[in-house]
C-alpha cells in the first residue's frame, strides 16, 4: 500500500521533475552498458579497438531505430509486435519494386515508409478506435503482414544483382569514418526525440501513457495521439526495412521476423516501461546498442550458443528490474524533496 | 530389412487397390498419390525441389501435392504430415526440419504401407524408407573446402557458421571439413579458428560474420552450410571494406551470389540442382511404389533425365553432383 | 453493465463458429468428416491446449507468461533425464511438475515482488529458461524414453482415441471447476477486476499472482509429458514459436487480456475452433501463408467482438427505444 501512496504522491511534482526523472532511466541503460563494457574489455583485449566499437553500432543501428519506433508506441500504454512483418512486408514490396525498375533514384526511400506508415494505421485503427487490445491485435496484422508478403512472393526472392546498386552502395558508406547506417540511426532518434520532448503532440503522447483517463479529461484526443503513434512507428519500421534489405543484399519473406520481440526486449534493456507514460527513444536506441554489445562480446568471448540464449534472457530481466529500482529512488527522492519543501 | 520393405510395399499395393477406389482403373505402375512437403514452404530452394518433383510426377503419371508450413516449425511439419497420412497417399517426401520429431509420424505412415522418402534432411533412419542426399557429408564437405582453396589457395584462418547446433546436417559437414583439415595434406593450410550460429537469419549471419572479423583478425574464410549465411557473410564483408582479405564462402543459391563473384569480391560459392533433387525424391519414390526398385545396397537404376544412381547402405541415395559456382559458372546454374 | 448481459453468450458464438468451419472444412475437403480422423487431430491441439489453460489464468489475473512454451522444453528435457537414469513415471512427473512450477512461481516472483512488468519479465525468462533447457540437455537432447514416458503422448485407445486428449479433457474439467467453483478462482476475477479493491478485502495480491504462474508452470510441464510421448524428442528448442497460438487460443476464448473478465469453457472452445480450422485447411493442403492470414484475420474478429457485440446492443437499444416512442 505503501509503494501505492508512493505513486500518488508522487504523481502532482512529477511534471516538474520529469526530465530529471527521464534522464536518470536512460543514465540506468548508460550505466548498465558502461559496466558491459568493462567486463568485456577485461575479458577480451580486441573489444575496446575503435573498428570493433564501430561494428557494434553499426550492427545495432538498424534495431536501435525499430526499438524507438517500438518506444514511441509503448509509451502511450499500447504495444506493437507487427513490427517484424511491417518491415518484410514494406522491405519486401520496395525491393521487388526497385529490381524491376531499376533507374529508379533514392525517392524509392519514400515507398517503403508510406506503406510501414499504412500498415501502422491500421494497427493503430484497431486498437485507438476499434478498442482492440494492442497485443491481440497487432498480433493478428503480424500474422496477416506477413502471410501476405509470402503471397506477394510466391517462393521466389530478391538478390543482391536484382537490386539497384546505388541501394547498396550507400548503407556501406562511411561519412567521416562513421558509418553512414549509425548516423542515420542516430539522427532519426535524435528528431524522434526531440519530437516527443519540444512539440506539443509529442508531449501528449506521453500524457496518454501516463494517464489515458484523465488526459481524455483533459481534452486530449487520445485516440489520435495513439494513432499517430502507430503511423510513426509503421513509418519507422518501414525505414528500418528498406535499410535492413540494402544492408544484407538478400530481401527474403522471412526479413526481420522475430524483431517484434528483439525490438521490445531492446525497449525494456533501455528503460522504457511496458506500462506506458515514460521513457526516452533514446534509451531504447541504446537497449539496442546494448543488446549488440552483448552479442559482439560473447562472439570475442567465445562463449557457447546456449549461454548467450541465458545471458540476454537474464540481462532484460535484470535491466527490468534495474529500471524499476531506479524508479523508486526517483520515487523516494521526489518525495522527500517535497516534505522539504513543505 | 528386405522382407519388410517388400512387405510394406505389398501392403502399400493393397492398400491402394482396397482404399484408392478412383485408382483401380489405372495401371499399377502409375498413379500413384505422391504428397511432398519441404522444411517450410516459400523458400526459392525448396520452390525449386518442388518444380523437379512435380516434373517427374507428371512424366511417370502421378497425382503429386506440395504443401507445408511459412516457417521451419516441428510441430507444423508433424500437423502436415499426419493431415497427409489422413488423405491415404501411397508416399511420402519429406524434407525433415528435427530428425527425431518427426519419426512417430513417420513410423505410422510406414505401418499403414505408405512409402516414406526424406530428401535434404533425413528423419531417423528406421522411420523411412529411403533417404536422396544431395551430397555424403563428406563431400559436401570436400567441396565447401575446395571453394575455400579457389578464395584463399595460401590457406589461413576459417570460421564456421551453422544454422544452429541443431541442425546435424551443418554439424556433420563442420565435423567433416574439420577432419579433412587435420588429415588431408591438401587442406592443412587451413586452421579452424571459430563456429557461431546464426539460426538461417540473414540480419544475424551478417553480424555474426562482422563480429567474427572483429574476434579474429587474421581471418580468411568464412564458411556456412547455410543458404542464408554464405551470401549474408559475404555482403558483411563488402560492407566492412574487407573484400579480398576475407571471404565467405559454402552453399548459397547462385542468384543470391551473382553479383558478389561478378564484381570480383568472392571468388566460389557452391550448391547442387535442388530441382533435380526434388525431381530424383519423386522418381526413386515412384520405383519404389511402382515396384522397380530394391532397396539393396549396391542396386543400380536409372532414374529418367536425372541419371544413373546405386543405392547405398540404409536406403541412402545420394544425389552426389556439386556445382561450384564461380565467376565464368554462376549464369549456368540453370534453375 | 446490463445491456452487456443480453448480448448473446460468446461461448454460443464460438459453438456456431465451430460448426460452421467444421461444414467448411468438410466441404474443402472430403477426409475431414470422420470420426477417427477429427480425434486422432486433437493430438496436435493437446500440448497448445494445456499451455492455454494455464496462460488463461494467469491472464484472468490481468498478467501474462510468454515464457510458458520454453518452461516446456526445459520440462521436456528434465523428464529424459530422469527416464535416462531410469526414474519411475510416477516419480518423475511430480518432480518435473514441481520443477517447471518453480519456473512459474519464479516469474511469479519478480513480477509480484520486485513489481516488474509481467511482459518485460516473461520476454527474458523466455530466452533464459530456453537457454537453461539447452545447458541441461546439451544441442542434441535426448530421442530414447522408457515407454511408460511415451505412454500418455503416444496411445491411442480403440486405435483413434488419443490418450493425451483425454488428459487435456481432464486438465479442462480441472482447471474450469478450479475458476468458476472455489475460493481461488473467484479471487482471481476478483483480483484482475480490480486489484486495489481485492487488497482492501483482505486478498493476497501477491500470492495469489505467483500461485497463478506456478500453475501455468505445472501445466506447462504436463505439457512436457504428452511432448514426448507425441513427438519422441526433447531438446531445448521444443515448442518454440508456440506461444503465439497459444495466447491467439487464450484471447479468441474471450479471456479479456487486461483481466477480470472471461470464461474457461469459453478457451477451450476456442481450442476446439482452431483445430478445426487448421485441421480443415491442413486437409485441403492449403497453402502455409494462407492458414496464416486466415488465423490471423480471424484473431481480429475475435477481439473486434466487444465492438461488435457493442453496435450490437447500440442497434437493440436503438430497436427497443424507437418502440419506446412508438408507444
Amino acid at each position: 500500500m505503501s509503494a501505492e501512496n508512493a505513486v500518488i504522491a508522487a504523481a502532482a511534482p512529477r511534471r516538474s521533475f520529469g526530465r530529471f526523472a527521464l534522464k536518470l532511466r536512460v543514465s540506468g541503460v548508460v550505466a548498465f552498458l558502461v559496466i558491459l563494457g568493462a567486463i568485456f574489455a577485461v575479458l577480451s583485449p580486441q573489444f575496446l579497438n575503435a573498428q570493433n566499437l564501430s561494428a557494434i553500432v553499426s550492427n545495432a543501428a538498424i534495431l536501435s531505430i525499430v526499438a524507438a519506433a517500438q518506444a514511441v508506441v509503448l509509451i502511450t500504454r499500447n504495444l506493437d509486435v507487427s513490427v517484424g512483418s511491417i518491415m518484410g512486408f514494406a522491405a519486401y514490396l520496395t525491393a521487388d519494386f526497385a529490381a524491376q525498375h531499376q533507374g529508379i533514384g533514392p525517392i524509392l526511400i519514400l515507398m517503403p515508409m508510406i506503406i510501414g506508415g499504412m500498415l501502422g494505421a491500421l494497427n493503430g485503427l484497431l486498437v485507438a478506435y476499434g478498442k482492440v487490445s494492442p497485443l491481440i491485435a497487432t498480433l493478428g496484422t503480424m500474422s496477416i503482414y506477413r502471410g501476405l508478403t509470402y503471397l506477394y512472393a510466391r517462393g521466389q526472392e530478391v538478390t543482391s544483382n536484382m537490386l539497384p546498386r546505388w541501394m547498396l552502395e550507400t548503407v556501406d558508406l562511411r561519412v567521416g569514418g562513421f558509418p553512414v547506417l549509425v548516423i542515420l540511426a542516430v539522427v532519426v532518434v535524435a528528431i524522434l526525440g526531440a519530437f516527443l520532448r519540444f512539440f506539443p503532440v509529442g508531449r501528449r503522447i506521453y500524457a496518454v501513457g501516463s494517464n489515458p483517463v484523465a488526459s481524455a479529461y483533459f481534452g486530449l484526443r487520445t485516440e489520435r495521439i495513439v494513432l499517430l503513434a502507430y503511423v510513426i512507428c509503421g513509418v519507422l519500421c518501414g525505414l528500418a526495412g528498406f535499410l535492413y534489405a540494402a544492408r544484407v543484399g538478400t530481401v527474403t519473406v522471412i526479413l526481420a521476423s522475430g524483431w517484434e520481440l528483439t525490438s521490445l526486449a531492446a525497449a525494456v534493456v533501455g528503460g522504457v516501461s511496458v506500462t506506458g507514460g515514460s521513457g526516452l527513444v533514446a534509451g531504447a536506441a541504446l537497449g539496442a546498442v546494448v543488446l549488440a554489445t552483448i552479442d559482439n562480446g560473447l562472439v570475442l568471448l567465445r562463449v557457447p550458443e546456449f549461454w548467450r540464449m541465458f545471458i540476454q534472457g537474464s540481462a532484460i530481466v535484470g535491466a527490468a528490474t534495474a529500471d524499476v529500482i531506479i524508479g523508486a529512488q526517483i520515487r523516494k527522492s521526489l518525495q522527500s524533496r517535497r516534505r522539504g519543501t513543505i | 530389412m528386405k522382407i519388410r520393405s517388400a512387405l510394406l510395399s505389398a501392403a502399400a499395393v493393397a492398400l491402394t487397390l482396397g482404399l484408392g477406389a478412383a485408382s483401380t482403373a489405372q495401371a499399377e505402375d502409375s498413379g500413384f498419390k505422391i504428397m511432398m512437403t519441404p522444411k517450410w514452404t516459400g523458400f526459392p530452394y525448396f520452390e525449386a525441389a518442388a518444380r523437379g518433383g512435380e516434373a517427374a510426377a507428371e512424366e511417370l503419371g502421378d497425382e503429386f501435392v506440395y504443401a507445408g508450413a511459412d516457417h521451419a516449425d516441428v510441430t507444423l511439419q508433424v500437423e502436415t504430415l499426419q493431415n497427409f497420412l489422413t488423405q491415404r497417399p501411397d508416399a511420402i517426401l519429406l524434407a525433415a526440419i528435427d530428425l527425431n520429431a518427426v519419426a512417430p509420424v513417420l513410423k505410422e505412415a510406414m505401418e499403414q504401407g505408405i512409402v516414406v522418402t526424406t530428401f535434404d534432411a533425413d528423419a531417423a533412419a528406421d522411420a523411412r524408407d529411403m533417404f536422396v542426399n544431395q551430397m555424403s557429408y563428406k563431400q559436401a564437405a570436400k567441396t565447401m573446402l575446395d571453394c575455400a582453396l579457389i578464395d584463399a589457395p595460401e590457406g589461413g584462418e576459417v570460421a564456421f557458421v551453422a544454422a544452429s547446433p541443431t541442425s546435424p546436417n551443418h554439424s556433420a559437414h563442420i565435423k567433416f571439413m574439420k577432419e579433412y583439415i587435420e588429415t588431408d595434406p591438401t587442406y592443412q593450410v587451413f586452421t579452424v579458428v571459430d563456429t557461431q550460429y546464426a539460426n538461417d537469419d540473414d540480419a544475424k549471419s551478417y553480424d555474426v560474420a562482422i563480429n567474427l572479423m572483429q574476434a579474429h583478425p587474421n581471418l580468411k574464410v568464412i564458411i556456412s552450410s547455410s543458404a542464408v549465411s554464405a551470401p549474408a557473410g559475404a555482403r558483411a564483408i563488402a560492407a566492412a571494406g574487407r573484400a579480398g582479405e576475407v571471404y565467405s564462402t559454402g552453399f548459397a543459391l547462385p542468384d543470391a551470389i551473382k553479383s558478389y563473384l561478378e564484381d570480383g569480391s568472392q571468388k566460389c560459392f557452391a550448391l547442387w540442382n535442388p530441382y533435380e533433387l526434388g525431381y530424383l525424391a519423386t522418381y526413386v519414390t515412384h520405383l519404389k511404389l511402382a515396384g522397380k526398385l530394391e532397396l539393396t545396397p549396391g542396386t543400380t537404376f536409372e532414374a529418367g533425365k536425372a541419371g544413373s544412381y546405386t543405392v547405398g547402405e540404409g536406403g541412402e541415395i545420394v544425389y552426389g553432383k556439386p556445382m561450384m559456382f564461380t565467376k565464368d559458372t554462376v549464369d549456368d546454374a540453370g534453375f | 453493465m446490463t445491456v452487456f448481459r443480453r448480448i448473446p453468450q460468446w461461448e454460443l458464438l464460438l459453438i456456431v463458429l465451430t460448426l460452421c468451419a467444421a461444414a467448411w472444412s468438410s466441404n474443402l475437403s472430403p477426409y475431414y468428416l470422420s470420426v477417427d480422423q477429427i480425434l486422432l487431430s486433437t493430438r496436435q491441439f493437446v500440448y497448445p491446449g494445456i499451455l492455454a489453460l494455464g496462460l488463461a489464468v494467469v491472464v484472468v489475473l490481468g498478467e501474462i507468461d510468454i515464457s510458458l512454451a520454453s518452461i516446456l522444453a526445459f520440462g521436456a528435457v528434465l523428464f529424459s533425464k530422469c527416464s535416462e537414469v531410469g526414474m519411475a513415471i510416477w516419480l518423475a512427473t511430480p518432480l518435473v511438475i514441481l520443477a517447471c512450477a518453480a519456473l512459474g512461481a519464479f516469474n511469479g516472483v519478480l513480477v509480484t515482488r520486485l513489481r516488474l512488468p509481467s511482459l518485460a519479465v516473461t520476454l527474458g525468462t523466455m530466452g533464459a529458461y530456453r537457454g537453461l533447457a539447452f545447458i541441461v540437455g546439451s544441442e542434441y537432447g535426448y530421442t530414447s524414453f522408457d515407454s511408460s514416458y511415451t505412454f500418455i503422448g503416444s496411445t491411442k485407445l480403440f486405435g483413434a482415441l488419443p490418450v493425451s486428449f483425454l488428459v487435456f479433457l481432464a486438465l479442462a474439467a480441472g482447471v474450469i471447476f478450479l475458476m468458476h467453483k472455489t475460493v481461488f478462482g473467484r479471487r482471481c476475477y476478483a483480483v484482475g477486476n480490480n486489484k486495489e479493491a481485492a487488497w482492501i478485502a483482505g486478498i493476497d495480491v501477491a500470492n495469489l499472482k505467483t500461485q497463478a504462474f506456478a500453475l501455468g508452470g505445472g501445466l506447462a510441464g504436463i505439457a512436457s509429458l504428452v511432448w514426448i510421448g507425441q513427438y519422441g524428442s526433447a531438446r531445448g528448442d521444443n515448442a518454440d514459436g508456440s506461444i503465439l497460438l497459444v495466447v491467439t487460443a487464450v484471447v479468441l476464448g474471450g479471456i479479456d487480456i487486461n483481466g477480470g473478465r472471461g470464461s474457461m469453457v469459453g478457451v477451450v472452445l476456442a481450442l476446439f475452433l482452431l483445430g478445426t480450422i487448421r485441421n480443415g485447411m491442413g486437409l485441403a493442403n492449403m497453402a502455409g501463408p494462407t492458414q496464416t492470414v486466415v488465423l490471423g484475420t480471424l484473431l481480429i474478429i475475435g477481439v473486434l467482438r466487444p465492438l461488435i457485440a457493442r453496435g450490437i446492443a447500440r442497434l437493440r437499444q436503438q430497436l427497443a427505444s424507437s418502440g419506446h416512442a412508438g408507444n
